[in-house]
């Protein structure tokens, strides 16, 4: 009969530095790889008409801008100084056409590319050139102009170089930023 | 397991060792690596959330609006409107009919009752702990919207906080440098 060899159970001890060591580098190249969604924030401020009259006691000297713009399903209708831009010679608005007409017309309302930025940022800095105190814009849209184009349109006013966290912090506003005070309105048209 | 157990089980382990001829091991827990993950997960929660005074949690489906803005969110009242509804302090206060307008019942001349009701509430409780606090009321409110939110909407909710008190509004966007 053949003897049964004696099984000796030898304890083995597993060795964890090495899973330690790649949990280590694992979870910073994790954290990294991680997309965070940075938040940000747009002030707006409702029309004041009693500080606008505060304002205009103040800057007797200084011609006042009233730079409005309103975001129509075909575009912008920009006007300033009570005047829109484009207007037929002796009329103080134009309501058939709008001032900056949609970048690719015809196409939906949820395509937030449709609206000329670039043109109403060039625009934007026109005025800025002529009236360069001035920092406040009126918004207004129609009911249905979503969202995402009505902050569109506000980082193209405020210019999409304006950084404005340090301004925040005490810091003088940079020359970048055009008008970073939007009111918003609901009848700007 | 009683502590006479215990002495008993580790007397048969040392007697086990000494028959194999191996010394005895004594287990020695090294927290070296599990204090550096510990400190590499604590110093992630901290920025995340230490930095941030309002932490901002969109509803499901809700699509916050992309912008080159650089503000940091400051501290103020956040109201959800999506495409769908309303909340505030994690209740649906209105819903939205499919159109995303709010329902004609709920809202008369721009003032939406219901949003009124909680808001006049809230600003009613933030202005007393600014009080106690000796601190000024910000009266901010954070609207975090959705991209395809409708400007009528919009102007509905912003009025409706105007009567509440609020003066300041601020829109919660995601950056997109």
């Amino acid at each position: 009969m053949a003897k049964r060899k004696k099984f000796e159970e030898e304890e083995i001890e597993a060795n964890l530095l090495p899973v330690m060591n790649i949990m280590l580098l694992l979870i910073p190249a994790l954290l990294l790889a991680m997309e965070v969604a940075q938040m940000a924030a747009i002030s707006v401020s409702p029309p004041k008409y009693a500080a606008q009259a505060d304002q205009k006691e103040e800057k007797k000297q200084e011609e006042p801008l009233n730079l409005k713009v309103f975001i129509m399903e075909e575009g912008y209708r920009v006007s300033a100084s009570g005047q829109q831009q484009g207007a037929e010679a002796g009329k103080s608005a134009d309501s058939s056409a709008p001032t900056i007409p949609l970048k690719t017309p015809g196409a939906p309302l949820d395509d937030y590319n449709r609206y000329d930025y670039d043109a109403l940022e060039a625009t934007a800095k026109k005025y800025k050139g002529l009236f360069s105190h001035e920092t406040v814009v009126t918004v207004g849209a129609e009911n249905n102009i979503p969202m995402q184009v009505l902050v569109g349109t506000m980082d193209a006013l405020r210019g999409r170089d304006c950084r404005l966290l340090k301004a925040m912090q005490g810091e003088e506003v940079p020359p970048e930023c055009l008008f970073w005070q939007p009111i918003v309105d609901a009848g700007a048209g | 397991m009683t502590p006479e157990e215990e002495a008993f089980l580790a007397k048969k382990k040392e007697k086990q060792a000494a028959r194999r001829g191996k010394p005895e091991e004594k287990a020695v827990l090294t927290m070296t690596s599990l204090m550096d993950i510990i400190s590499i997960i604590v110093v992630y929660l901290l920025k995340t959330y230490g930095s941030d005074p309002v932490v901002i949690t969109p509803t499901a489906g809700q699509k916050i609006p992309m912008s080159k803005a650089d503000s940091p969110i400051q501290e103020g009242v956040p109201i959800y409107v999506s495409q769908r509804d309303i909340t505030f302090e994690s209740k649906k206060i209105v819903q939205l009919d499919e159109q995303g307008e709010v329902d004609a019942a709920a809202v008369q001349n721009h003032l939406i009752g219901p949003l009124f009701d909680a808001l006049a509430e809230e600003a009613d409780k933030s202005k007393q702990m600014a009080e106690s606090r000796g601190t000024e009321w910000p009266g901010r409110v954070i609207v975090v919207g959705d991209q395809g939110l409708k400007f009528k909407t919009l102007v509905d909710v912003l009025y409706t906080a105007g009567r509440a008190e609020f003066h300041e509004y601020l829109f919660c966007v995601i950056q997109n440098s």
